[in-house]
């Protein structure tokens, strides 16, 4: 195929030494590539020819988003996906034709989505998100508590144990379980990531119904050793659930063989829609609703179906099995990010960096500057990063993971997260760094030249 | 991801910076005022950037939102829709750490002294035109503009001036003695030479969604629940219940009954006294040391003279100067000779003035012109 026919994007990409997938080039040969408005997978040759050479003429981005930790655009394969779906309107609840209809689309999304996860259609219970999943399972096993309804070999305990850096539906989930009665737990995570395993092994007890630790962090990427805690909890008899939410996408994702009972995941955060969500529940795990309703999912959530959400979802997973390429091209991306941040800007940290992570998170801690100054100032000139969680932005506190990790408040309110996608190119990366070493060294200054001057007035 | 989507691009974002006019951080409050001058500098050819200053955890309190009562979360929805409206980023600002301690403390601890205080003016000196003036150069604007009533202008020897805005009876300047005067040249107020009827008929045509909201009016953090409900809110029991003592007749000392409360007066207030009394009395000092309220006949709220506390100039005024000068937001103004008394200042009115309270601003003005102004106590 000639490259000039490509998208400019492509051509960026074929300079830097990046060759496409095979994936790419029969979308490219069935569509044209007017219809790709973005260089979908690009394969690098191997780890060592993925060279980065500095781009002599640097590209004029308008818009360049680097935040797909919060959400992930929808993919061009979901995209379509979804507006062919569109006519596909029927009630899968009903026995006619038109429920028939629909019902066959989301039985090849769930099987396709069981497929890429390593588990059972049927142990898949679609959800709002993955705050629902992680709900239902913590409310409703706190619930069964209650009822006195837990199965054997669970009943009788009654203790939670989770981290100190979960997403707000974690925590927000274990402090109202707790309120009502319920002993939690919780584990501290270090700076650099490290999990206190220690600490669990010392909490664990043969009262311990759940350990929930999420499988990644969302807002400084480290990756928390969930088959060492299944290990350790299975061997007390307690039950584990990951909110893998971040996972999805950037990390191999094998639910069977990571031997977790309860897993959350979230369409949003891998090239699907919004408002679709995915609870794991292994087989013989207990279950009690958090939504009552219909015989939808097996009578384990009710409501009718989002169609067109699950559909996209079960499309976008047909693409699971290019993580491995992307995690190595990400990794690669990243580090070539933060090599170059680290060198180029004084007085810059890691946070979270200790231990394994995620291919496409960067948390940084940029001193003497306001994360939420730099976040404004990076828009404005098209670039979309965060400070930490999306859901946590808008209020006044610096963000409490990155507290529980040990940082100071002035350390975290000088946070930003930068996190890399699957279009993410070298060239988009390059031009954010560009970017960054200016709005940095401009808050510098100004900080500089408003040290001491503060307090000049006085106070009526 | 480079967007090459038709959709994306048209999502406002400043991008490089224009030639032309400059770059405007403009403070938007989600009323009609700070609409319509975002929207006019719009379009006037600048590079708009609009934010809100969230300055007051509304949920903590029970204020009744979105009633013209400035930067509760309604109003940053309206401010974001009118940001939508003509196109610009908009960002909301979190300023409730700095607002807190610059506005909202100074004002609990005034009330404790029984002085009546002036929050706008703190939240103009320390918020508006310091914390802002700090964003606006590092979001790297040339200017910062507010919805103020208030003008300025060039003297013929090129010295700007503060000076009152066309509408006199919107005019906000008494809010703005505190300004530095090296500022003037960075600050655009683009509704100060309109009359309010203008500006919502501007809003109309625009199709602001604030065009018809009402005005606000009375303090943005205190609400409907009036001010001695919000400090009894904010202060412990402790402290206030040390507020209470007698009500006192002004001059002769004769004791009247007693009070619940220092907080709850302010100088001239006639009504709420409690008193089942032939004459109609008013509160005419009060001793926060003693927690005495005097209270007596209308006359004695006369005073031809005051002592005001913490000056501050934008321009420079000779000794004994005959200025105007304001003692209220609503007043209208009196002639008074003003002089330099070592840190503070004596004003001699030509006329004696009515219920001079302490905690609100003197306010000096040479015709159009802001001169100054200083904190009143007795």
């Amino acid at each position: 195929m000639p490259v000039k026919k490509l998208p400019v994007r492509a051509v960026l990409c074929k300079e830097l030494s990046l060759q496409m997938s095979p994936s790419h080039r029969s979308l490219i040969g069935d569509q044209g590539p007017e219809l790709v408005p973005f260089c979908w997978p690009f394969r690098t040759c191997s780890k060592s020819s993925f060279v980065l050479r500095p781009i002599l003429e640097m590209q004029e981005f308008s818009k360049v988003y680097l935040d797909f930790n919060a959400t992930t655009p929808l993919s061009t394969e979901v995209q379509k996906k979804i507006v062919d779906a569109m006519s596909v309107w029927g009630n899968p609840s009903s026995i006619h034709w038109a429920g028939r209809l629909i019902k066959t689309e989301l039985r090849e999304a769930r099987r396709s989505l069981a497929m890429g996860l390593g588990v059972g259609p049927l142990e898949l219970i679609f959800t709002s998100g993955a705050s629902e999943a992680s709900n239902t399972v913590i409310q409703g096993l706190w619930n069964l508590i209650l009822q006195k309804e837990l199965p054997e070999p669970w009943a009788g305990r009654r203790e939670f144990i989770t981290s100190t850096v979960e997403h707000p539906s974690v925590m927000k989930a274990m402090a109202a379980i707790e309120k009502r009665g319920a002993i939690v737990h919780r584990i501290p995570v270090a700076r650099d990531g490290a999990f206190d395993l220690a600490a669990l092994q010392q909490c664990l007890n043969d009262k311990t119904l759940l350990v929930s630790v999420m499988l990644a962090n969302n807002e400084t990427g480290h990756v928390m050793p969930i088959e060492r805690i299944v290990e350790l909890a299975h061997s007390c008899g307690a039950l584990v659930h990951t909110d893998a939410t971040q996972a999805l996408g950037k990390l191999p994702l094998n639910l069977g063989q990571l031997k977790v009972d309860y897993a959350s995941l979230s369409a949003h955060k891998f090239y699907a829609p919004k408002g679709t969500g995915v609870l794991f529940t292994k087989k013989g795990s207990p279950h009690q609703n958090l939504i009552f309703g219909g015989a939808q999912e097996r009578s384990r959530r009710g409501g009718t179906e989002n169609t067109l959400g699950q559909i996209a979802l079960g499309e976008a997973m047909k693409k699971i099995s290019e993580v491995s390429f992307q995690f190595e091209r990400l990794a690669g991306l990243r580090d070539h990010l933060e090599s170059r941040i680290l060198q180029e800007i004084p007085e810059v940290t890691l946070t979270g960096s200790g231990v394994p992570r995620l291919p496409n998170t960067s948390s940084l801690v940029i001193r003497g500057v306001d994360g939420e100054t730099m976040l404004m100032s990076l828009d404005l000139k098209g670039f979309a990063v965060s400070t930490g969680a999306a859901c946590s932005s808008g209020s006044p506190e610096p963000s409490p993971v990155l507290l529980a990790m040990g940082l100071t408040r002035e350390e975290a309110q000088n946070s930003l997260r930068v996190s890399l996608g699957w279009t993410t190119t070298a060239a988009e990366v390059d031009a954010f760094v560009e970017t960054l070493k200016g709005v940095v060294h401009h808050l510098r200054e100004i900080a500089k030249a408003e040290t001491g001057t503060t307090g000049k007035a006085a106070k009526g | 991801m480079m967007m090459s989507d038709s959709k994306l691009n048209s999502i406002p974002s400043a991008g490089q910076k224009t030639q032309g006019k400059g770059r405007v951080l403009v403070a938007m409050s989600g009323g009609v005022d700070s609409s319509v001058a975002a929207s006019l500098l719009v379009d006037q050819g600048y590079e708009v950037i609009g934010a809100t200053m969230q300055v007051w955890d509304y949920s903590i309190c029970n204020i009744e939102e979105g009633n013209g009562s400035c930067c509760s979360s309604l109003d940053v929805d309206d401010a974001r829709s009118v940001a939508d409206h003509i196109g610009i980023p908009f960002y909301v600002l979190n300023c409730e750490h700095q607002f807190k301690e610059a506005v909202i403390d100074p004002f609990i601890a005034d009330y404790l002294q029984g002085n009546t205080p002036l929050p706008c003016v703190n939240c103009n000196t320390f918020l508006k035109f310091d914390h802002l003036v700090r964003k606006m150069k590092e979001l790297e604007c040339d200017f910062l503009a507010t919805g103020h009533y208030a003008q300025i202008s060039q003297t013929t020897t090129g010295r700007y001036e503060l000076t009152t805005s066309e509408d006199t009876w919107k005019d906000q300047t008494y809010f703005l003695f505190t300004m530095n005067p090296e500022l003037l040249p960075k600050l655009l107020f683009p509704v100060g030479g309109m009359n309010k009827a203008d500006v919502r008929q501007y809003a109309e045509e625009r199709g602001l969604v604030v065009a018809r909201k009402k005005d606000s009016t009375g303090i943005c953090f205190v609400g409907k629940s009036g001010y001695d409900n919000f400090i009894e809110s904010q202060v412990p029991a402790s402290v206030l219940s040390e507020l209470k003592g007698e009500l006192r007749r002004f001059p002769t000392g004769e004791v009247m009954g007693r009070h619940e409360g220092i907080h709850h007066y302010t100088i001239g207030q006639s009504k709420g006294l409690g008193l089942d009394h032939h004459e109609k009395m008013f509160v005419i000092k009060i001793d926060a040391k003693s927690k005495v309220v005097w209270i007596g006949e209308e006359k004695y709220l006369f005073k031809p003279s005051v002592k005001v506390e913490r000056p501050h100039f934008l321009q420079p005024f000779e000794n004994g100067e005959v200025l105007n000068v304001k003692i209220r937001y609503q007043h209208r103004g009196s002639a008074a000779r003003v002089f330099q008394e070592g840190a503070e200042l004596r004003v001699e009115f030509l006329e004696p003035q009515r219920a001079i309270t302490p905690g609100q601003a003197a306010v000096f003005y040479r015709d159009r012109a802001l001169v100054g102004g200083g904190w009143i106590h007795l």
